[in-house]
């Protein structure tokens, strides 16, 4: 009961944000606060992914105090309101509780989208995918509801329910086997950048905590690992070369969201595969940090990008300050898998757990490590694309005199807070991963290792790493001071720099590089240089060919014909009957 | 003028110096002295400017280019010759202190530029040649054809990080400037020409230029075994121009030659056919420059009866105006002279590399940077030649 009226907090936000746009993101403040408070518990597993999400809505809330003031009340009305279905999917014990949440977090995410820039395109394709999510929910839950007798959420002895489930929380994170990019990223590249904060950050983890709810309660099957395996590989690969790409900054950072939904959708799928408990165990510590660290840094890139004042590369007008500057530093070296950042932890376990699945040899070993490579290239080239976000929307070309705003604060924050859950994250490693090696200095406590089998896999912890780095920076410092230095003229060949250096030329070596994939096409008049989101297009053709294939069949077979329409509409009847009963 | 005259255009063309656009027969005179111009190119969405050079490695002349660029592939480029221009004064000398400036132009080229100017200082005054300072001059010009033509291959090389074929085609060519030294008295043939007149010791030559095609004949079969290599110059920098001149255009399947259509210094009595080639690529151009070092050292051997030869100096004076073209290594190079009692009145002249660099300019465009070098360097283009203002 207090937990649903914790949620409820949420609608009354929503409502204070149609009367005045600073209260309904205080109230959104304190209702995430209250929120993560009251569903954390240490020991339950699940709510970890409840603690995330406070944390991302209470950077959102205290960042939307100073952003978007020209955006109306709809906005934070509406984002509190997306914000309250979320809290209700984290809460749910009922399908039908959990099919609520779903669709309160959808259609306000549609009415951010529309009203943003007044387009029907972006809202549309979201609501469209949307829906696509809701009925793989429907569908696994009926079937649920059809093998338990019950719609509480309990332990299942079929996984079709879990695999159907889990296509909803696919569409939901941009991937599903049919469709790999593009959808997740027009619609959250179309939203203001708080909202895309939220829908990138957290949307996206429902997606991944409804997974994690059904593989709990479902008996696992390999091939469904495998499943996972394969369409989260692609996805990396794909969603990793078209962030690299894109132009449009937005549409950037949601390329970035599927690359590391697909990554955690690899460790799912390497958990379902694994029989090593204590692989298991550490592959489930993975899932969570990867979670933390792709979704408090893809707030901070989302909200990084806000501060620019453009969505793409070319129009950005915003000024820039060392704040901002410092907080986008750590939040994209959080997203390149680096240290000294929760993110440098995430990708180091993630990497760790496919080397220790691929020590298990057979069919999952080679699977383990033709993914784990497939990752790793991913995030090579999603570190370049993350590069470029801070290079081209940073640090270059961009007026460095702007005020410390909140905006700036909020990333600044954000930033050392990825630093600080580094620092603290040794607390979610059972004492079993940690151990040391005293003789290189390495003394116990301060070294994380995988302990399996006879091949031991280990990192330094991460306080250990935090305490070197300052250690080295303090001695570094006494002994050198203040590092001298000066400033040269930059040399242009002998003349005068006339020209900049773009963001578009910076990824221009993948289109040409990957020509045949991206269809990349050279010589038209206005654009030197296009290219196509090949699964985009197949699906655009695809729609076409069916709606033309409809057409043919309606004006062929169905044109004022009474008698053919009775015949399409018995024979759909018996067609759905058959596959109800074959169901039950 | 005996091989020159004004009017409507007729033969090759072959560039434009102020108001002089010169064709192969004629010289047709125009207002615009920029008539022969490079297409004006603007930046499309996505494309930026990278200018590289004049003062950077990996060029050996000042030379600028602005490379229209969306990121690794070049849209368009801009050739700027003249950063590092150079104004001589020749006019109002005489022809023989004139001579001293324009052997000095190029000094790889030296011998090409005096025999033109004398060529065309002779045409404005009626002076006929032996066929034996026609034979020395042939010879002189052939030599210093191997000499650059090495030096090309050498370049080509050198993108390719082939230091050890480099440093080898260097040495070649060092040795035959020292052959040249030997021959002339100075390495890049100064004060060996002149009007009337050559200074040229052929003997022994031909065995020490036998021994230096060897072993060019041996780096020359190894290039060509590197699939490396070739792969950097095969379908790079196709150029397929009209109005290219000398080895670019033979190596695009045009038998374009002032050695074949200009009367200038007549190779009639000499066995010799263009060297062509078909693909117009940076391939083809460095096939065409390796064979033509092998066929030059052949017309050089095919002169016997060049020895000692050191014809007497002739006085200059009379007035007259005269032209010339003579096929340098880089191609057809034009001088027309207009002399006032053996002084220089008007000096104007036409170098090869002006419509190779529009080839250029067009024939980079689609590709990629790195194919940047091997492209510039297969022309062969001498940016000392352009940037050069003649008062």
């Amino acid at each position: 009961m207090l937990q649903l009226l914790v949620v409820l907090l949420f609608g009354v936000a929503a409502i204070l944000g149609a009367l005045n746009r600073k209260l309904g993101y205080a109230g959104m403040l304190v209702s995430a606060v209250i929120f993560g408070l009251v569903q954390f518990t240490p020991a339950s597993y699940l709510s970890y992914f409840s603690l995330i999400s406070s944390f991302v809505w209470v950077f959102v809330a205290i960042y939307s105090f100073s952003y978007g003031e020209h955006y109306g009340k709809w906005l934070s009305s509406m984002l509190p309101l997306t914000i309250m279905g979320m809290a209700l999917i984290l809460i749910s014990t009922n399908y039908l509780v959990l099919i609520t949440g779903w669709e309160i977090m959808s259609v306000p995410s549609y009415v951010i989208i529309a009203l943003n820039k007044k387009e029907d395109m972006p809202a549309a394709v979201f609501m469209l995918f949307s829906e696509f999510s809701t009925v793989f929910l429907i569908a696994g839950v009926a079937y649920a509801y059809s093998i338990s007798g019950t719609l509480n959420i309990i332990a299942l002895n079929d996984y079709l329910p879990m695999l159907l489930i889990s296509l909803a929380g696919l569409t939901k994170m941009g991937m599903t086997p049919f469709m790999i990019s593009e959808w997740l990223p027009i619609a959250h590249g179309n939203a203001p950048a708080n909202a895309s904060a939220v829908l990138s950050s957290t949307m996206t983890l429902m997606g991944v905590f409804v997974i994690m709810r059904l593989v709990f309660l479902s008996p696992l099957v390999i091939y469904i690992g495998i499943f996972f395996l394969i369409i989260g590989g692609l996805s990396i690969i794909f969603a990793a070369i078209y962030a690299y790409i894109s132009e449009n900054m937005k549409m950037l950072a949601g390329f970035s969201t599927i690359e590391n939904n697909a990554s955690i959708l690899s460790a799912i799928g390497l958990y379902i595969i694994a029989f090593s408990p204590t692989l298991r165990s550490f592959i489930l510590i993975v899932i969570i940090i990867f979670s933390l660290a792709h979704s408090l840094s893809k707030t901070g890139l989302f909200l990084a990008i806000g501060n620019t004042g453009g969505e793409f590369f070319g129009e950005i007008t915003g000024f820039s300050n060392r704040w901002n500057n410092v907080g986008t530093f750590l939040t994209t070296i959080s997203l390149s898998g680096l240290f000294p950042t929760i993110g440098g932890l995430g990708v180091w376990m993630l990497l760790e757990s496919f080397f220790m699945e691929a020590y298990s040899g057979g069919f999952t070993g080679i699977m383990a490590i033709i993914v784990g490579s497939v990752l790793a290239l991913g995030e090579g080239m999603a570190t370049g694309a993350l590069l470029k976000v801070l290079s081209f929307g940073n640090l270059f070309h961009r007026s460095n005199r702007g005020r410390r705003s909140i905006g700036s604060f909020t990333v600044m924050a954000l930033g050392g807070f990825l630093v600080f859950m580094l620092s603290i994250s040794i607390l979610v490693f059972p004492s079993s991963f940690i151990s040391g090696i005293p003789g290189v200095l390495i003394f116990n406590g301060f070294m994380i290792t995988s302990k399996f089998g006879s091949a031991d896999f280990g990192v330094l912890s991460p306080d250990y790493i935090i305490l070197l780095i300052s250690v080295f920076s303090i001695l570094a410092y006494a002994i050198f001071r203040k590092p001298r230095h000066r400033t040269v003229p930059v040399w242009n060949g002998g003349r005068d720099i006339a020209d900049i250096y773009t963001s578009y030329a910076y990824s221009n070596n993948i289109r040409l590089m990957l020509r045949k994939i991206l269809r990349t096409r050279i010589g038209n008049q206005n654009q030197s240089i296009t290219v196509m989101d090949v699964f985009w297009y197949a699906m655009l053709r695809t729609g076409k060919a069916y709606k033309s294939v409809c057409k043919y069949i309606t004006l062929r077979f169905m044109n004022s014909s009474i008698g053919w329409y009775m015949i399409y509409m018995i024979a759909a009847f018996m067609i759905t009957l058959i596959i109800s009963v074959e169901l039950i | 003028m005996k091989w020159y005259k004004f009017g409507k255009p007729s033969g090759r063309l072959i560039g434009q110096v102020d108001e002089f656009i010169v064709h192969s027969d004629s010289i047709l005179e125009v207002e615009d002295s920029t008539a022969v111009k490079r297409v004006n190119y603007h930046k499309v969405p996505g494309e930026f400017v990278f200018a590289y050079g004049p003062s950077t490695g990996g060029l050996m002349e000042s030379v600028g280019f602005d490379l229209f660029t969306p990121g690794e592939l070049i849209n368009h480029v801009d050739v700027d010759p003249n950063f590092k221009k150079r104004t001589l004064q020749v006019k109002g000398k005489s022809v023989q202190d004139a001579l001293l400036v324009v052997e000095r132009i190029n000094g790889f080229h030296s011998v090409s530029n005096s025999i033109a100017f004398a060529s065309a200082v002779e045409d404005a005054l009626g002076i006929e040649i032996s066929d034996e300072i026609r034979h020395t001059r042939i010879l002189m010009m052939e030599l210093e054809r191997i000499r650059s033509h090495l030096e090309v291959v050498k370049r080509v090389c050198e993108p390719a990080g082939f230091g050890v074929p480099s440093n080898q085609i260097g040495y070649l060519r060092e040795e035959v400037s020292r052959i040249i030294s030997r021959a002339t008295g100075h390495r890049f043939f100064f004060s060996s020409n002149g009007v009337g007149t050559v200074h040229f010791n052929a003997n022994g030559i031909v065995p020490a230029l036998d021994k230096i095609v060897n072993e060019f004949d041996h780096i020359f079969r190894g290039l060509l075994q590197s699939k490396i290599f070739l792969n950097r110059l095969q379908n790079n920098g196709r150029a397929h121009h009209p109005n290219l001149l000398g080895p670019a255009a033979r190596a695009s399947g045009l038998s374009v030659d002032a050695r074949m259509d200009s009367g200038t210094i007549s190779y009639k009595d000499i066995d010799f056919n263009p060297v062509l080639q078909e693909e117009a690529d940076s391939f083809a151009r460095f096939m065409v420059r390796s064979r033509e070092i092998f066929q030059s050292a052949e017309i050089i051997r095919s002169l016997e009866n060049v020895g000692d030869f050191k014809s007497a100096d002739i006085s200059v004076s009379g007035s007259g105006e005269g032209a010339a073209r003579v096929e340098s290594p880089q191609g057809d190079l034009f001088y027309y002279v207009n002399l006032e009692d053996g002084v220089v009145e008007d000096l104007k002249m036409v170098s090869p590399s002006y419509m190779n660099i529009l080839a250029f300019e067009d024939s980079i465009v689609g590709n990629i940077f790195t194919d940047f070098h091997f492209n510039w360097e297969s022309f062969g283009i001498w940016v000392s030649e352009i940037g050069v203002e003649i008062r």
